[in-house]
């Protein structure tokens, strides 16, 4: 599912920090991950699309599949790929448009039914968490049953079904999640860990996309084993900063804990648009819309942040970024509408279409509830620039 | 339509013209620059609906007339890496267009000339004529202070006044306001006054590129024309009310600094490294003979400059944005500028001391 990718992304540098750590004692943990999500939930409201190959958005123009049912995945039909693309290998294909307060409410469902086995839930996604069941609050007596009883709850509530592994860290839980997908569980028990891990493609390691697996490839690297046969020196060489944890992970050690606090790192929103944008008023009038968007949700989370990122995607689908740091951080819908401007007026005009505008708000801070400064500092108003009185 | 032309004499009109289309490619036609060879004169003519520029090339033979656009960026690039000295041989048929030159040879797509825009013209009503360098004077004084995507509209452009026979630019962007009038008289001219959209306004100092030579300009009542012996621009006015700008110079001020502009503007350029990037504030407290700038910044930096300047009369601690001063100090040329102020809370003036043709008013900053 696209909304999974992020968070794997971004948790890299908390693997590299995390890695560093002594190893806990051995603790239980189990990643559930549902099945074609967006695609079940569609198909579980619909009878009509039940059985039929789905893909969930994609339909518009330049729409790119959030989701596709298990019947649309037989034709090659995957998430992220382009609505035009997915209809090529599958005429038949329905599209139906996504209806994400729906997944977000049955996001919190799920989270219910996490929450009565372990208070220790880690989200990734609307469709999937991570849970630390080490405690066994519920008193099931083994992960395996808690797992077995999540997916049980599930399935006898939501109507969904759920993959789910269970092991003894975060990164084997995950891989194994993936094992019996869908609608079956994996078990990874701390012996076996090492040789789950040999056995793995390297590419089913955090951090190693497709540039990485091939440039490993050419190093003769393509299993867990391989990676685990070489010297940290020779990881660091080859792979800088990725290289602490690969050397950990290919002998099955992820200490990293299960987080239920974390924290947002950056706020963001994007749009794609339909037809390319060439005109600096037609890029100013998306540009207020996604301030619109990104600003709801920076209020929503009360949240104030130091950089404003614009990133810009041509039709040529070059991307590039353009930032500005403040201090003190952005708080008014005045600070961020001004720098989104002026991130965006530096940028025209535009040398060719512009297919996607994106803005994120990141560098967060714990937003300040009023009244809480520090006892001692009085706050400074803000300078005021007078105007002139025509 | 066929003709010869040295690659030297197109490359500026080329450059110029393609400056103006290759940004913006709404419609197709739009990235194509528009020949038009009348016997030994060709016109380059680009334009993106809200500007347009005609560059003009006299060729050293006559050729077979005709007209035909052409993709603006390729033609300007082709003609680019040509050597220098060559000479290039256009010729059009069957929808395409040849560019031989040497031992190259280009075929480009085209676009009849019939689907090419044409911005459509008012009458002009006012015609004077200036030199290039005079009017860039204008803009270069002025330019900085307009506004950008301000929702009045009005201000983002530079105002154009032409009152009994006196031509001053006028920009504000609310906060501050620079004004440049033109030392000479304009003879036989009725008042008016237009509006020249920002664009228009980077576009035409781009142009004013001979400051001894002549530009002529038009205005009629929804445009701007400026010609030269080498191009022709013209760009859409502003539909607005320009406020009335006179009613917010400082009349009252009693506050007179005068200092050496250079030291003036270093001792800000330093101050503000250690000011509110968000604010750029700084402090000024003045005394007599001497200006103490002070700048802080939110982890709690300071700087402070000392400046000895030519003052006598009562204290007075106001701050600015910092980015506002450096920018008048900026266009500024003459050695020595006056300040005047008044109080914390009203504008303040600024202008060389020496009569110059600019007077800056810069609201202060409540710090």
């Amino acid at each position: 599912m696209v909304s999974g990718c992020l968070p794997d992304a971004l948790e890299l540098s908390s693997i590299v920090s995390m890695s560093h750590d002594t190893p806990p004692s051995t603790r239980k943990i189990i990643h559930v991950d549902m099945d074609a999500f967006y695609a079940s939930v569609e198909q579980r409201d619909d009878p009509a699309l039940r059985g039929k190959p789905l893909a969930v958005g994609g339909s518009a123009k330049r729409g790119v599949v959030a989701a596709a049912s298990y019947e649309a995945r037989k034709f090659g039909v995957k998430s992220a790929m382009p609505g035009v693309t997915a209809r090529r290998r599958c005429p038949q294909l329905l599209f139906v448009k996504p209806r994400f307060d729906v997944y977000r409410s049955v996001s919190r469902q799920l989270h219910e039914i996490f929450a009565r086995y372990t208070d220790l839930i880690e989200p990734l996604s609307l469709d999937e968490a991570y849970l630390d069941v080490t405690a066994d609050t519920a008193g099931m007596g083994s992960a395996t049953a808690i797992a077995e009883a999540i997916r049980r709850d599930i399935r006898d509530e939501l109507c969904l079904t759920a993959s789910a592994g269970v092991s003894y860290n975060k990164f084997i839980a995950k891989v194994a999640s993936d094992q019996n997908k869908p609608d079956g569980v994996f078990v990874v028990r701390p012996g076996e860990g090492a040789d789950f891990v040999a056995a793995l493609p390297a590419r089913r390691f955090y951090g190693v996309g497709p540039r990485t697996a091939e440039r490993m490839s050419t190093l003769g690297i393509h299993s867990g084993a391989d990676i685990r046969a070489q010297s940290l020196h020779f990881l660091e060489q080859h792979f800088g900063k990725s290289a602490q944890y690969l050397y950990r992970a290919s002998r099955g050690e992820d200490y990293r804990p299960v987080r239920p606090d974390r924290q947002r790192k950056s706020i963001g929103g994007e749009r794609t648009y339909a037809e390319d944008l060439l005109l600096d008023e037609d890029l100013r009038k998306a540009l207020e819309h996604i301030i619109d968007i990104v600003w709801e949700r920076i209020d929503r989370h009360r949240s104030l942040g130091r950089t404003v990122t614009l990133k810009v995607k041509y039709a040529d689908f070059q991307q590039i970024t353009r930032a500005r740091s403040v201090s003190p951080p952005v708080e008014t819908r005045a600070d961020f509408e001004r720098l989104s401007r002026e991130l965006l007026e530096a940028l025209l005009p535009v040398p060719k279409g512009v297919r996607l505008l994106g803005l994120t708000l990141s560098g967060l801070e714990a937003p300040q509830a009023a009244g809480s400064l520090n006892p001692g500092v009085v706050a400074e108003p803000s300078p005021v620039q007078e105007s002139l009185a025509f | 339509m066929k003709f010869r032309v040295s690659r030297d004499a197109l490359l500026k009109p080329l450059n110029l013209v393609a400056g103006v289309v290759e940004r913006r490619q709404t419609l197709p036609v739009l990235s194509n620059v528009l020949l038009n060879l009348d016997g030994d004169r060709l016109s380059i003519t680009g334009t993106d609906l809200e500007v347009e520029l005609v560059g003009r090339v006299n060729l050293e033979s006559e050729g077979d007339a005709g007209e035909i656009t052409l993709p603006a960026r390729k033609l300007a690039d082709i003609c680019k890496s040509l050597p220098d000295g060559a000479d290039l041989e256009i010729s059009v048929s069957d929808g395409k267009a040849t560019v031989r030159s040497g031992r190259s040879r280009f075929t480009l797509a085209t676009l009849p000339a019939r689907e090419f825009p044409n911005i459509e013209d008012s009458i002009g009503t006012h015609q004077f004529t200036l030199k290039q360098g005079q009017l860039r004077r204008l803009i270069e004084r002025t330019g900085f202070a307009m506004a950008q995507q301000d929702v009045r509209y009005y201000l983002n452009g530079m105002y154009w006044e032409l009152r009994a026979g006196r031509l001053r630019a006028v920009a504000t962007d609310g906060h501050r306001l620079a004004i440049c009038t033109f030392p000479g008289t304009l003879k036989d001219l009725e008042d008016t006054q237009v509006i020249l959209p920002r664009k228009g306004v980077l576009e035409l100092s781009r142009l004013m590129q001979n400051d001894d030579e002549d530009v002529t300009i038009i205005l009629g009542s929804n445009h701007l024309r400026a010609t030269t012996t080498e191009f022709t621009f013209t760009s859409k006015l502003v539909d607005g009310k320009f406020p009335d700008y006179e009613r917010v110079l400082p009349r009252a001020a009693d506050k007179i600094v005068q200092s050496s502009r250079t030291e003036l503007r270093q001792a800000f350029t330093r101050t503000a490294i250690l000011s509110n990037e968000k604010y750029r504030g700084v402090r000024l407290k003045l005394s007599n003979g001497s200006l103490e700038i002070v700048a802080n910044n939110p982890e709690q930096e300071q700087a402070e400059e000392n400046l000895p300047v030519n003052y006598s009369g009562d204290s007075l601690e106001i701050g600015f944005n910092v980015g506002y001063l450096l920018d008048v100090l900026g266009v500024l040329s003459g050695d020595e500028i006056r300040f005047s102020l008044s109080d914390p809370n009203s504008s303040a003036l600024l202008e060389e001391t020496d009569g110059g043709d600019s007077l800056y008013v810069v609201m202060p900053m409540r710090l």
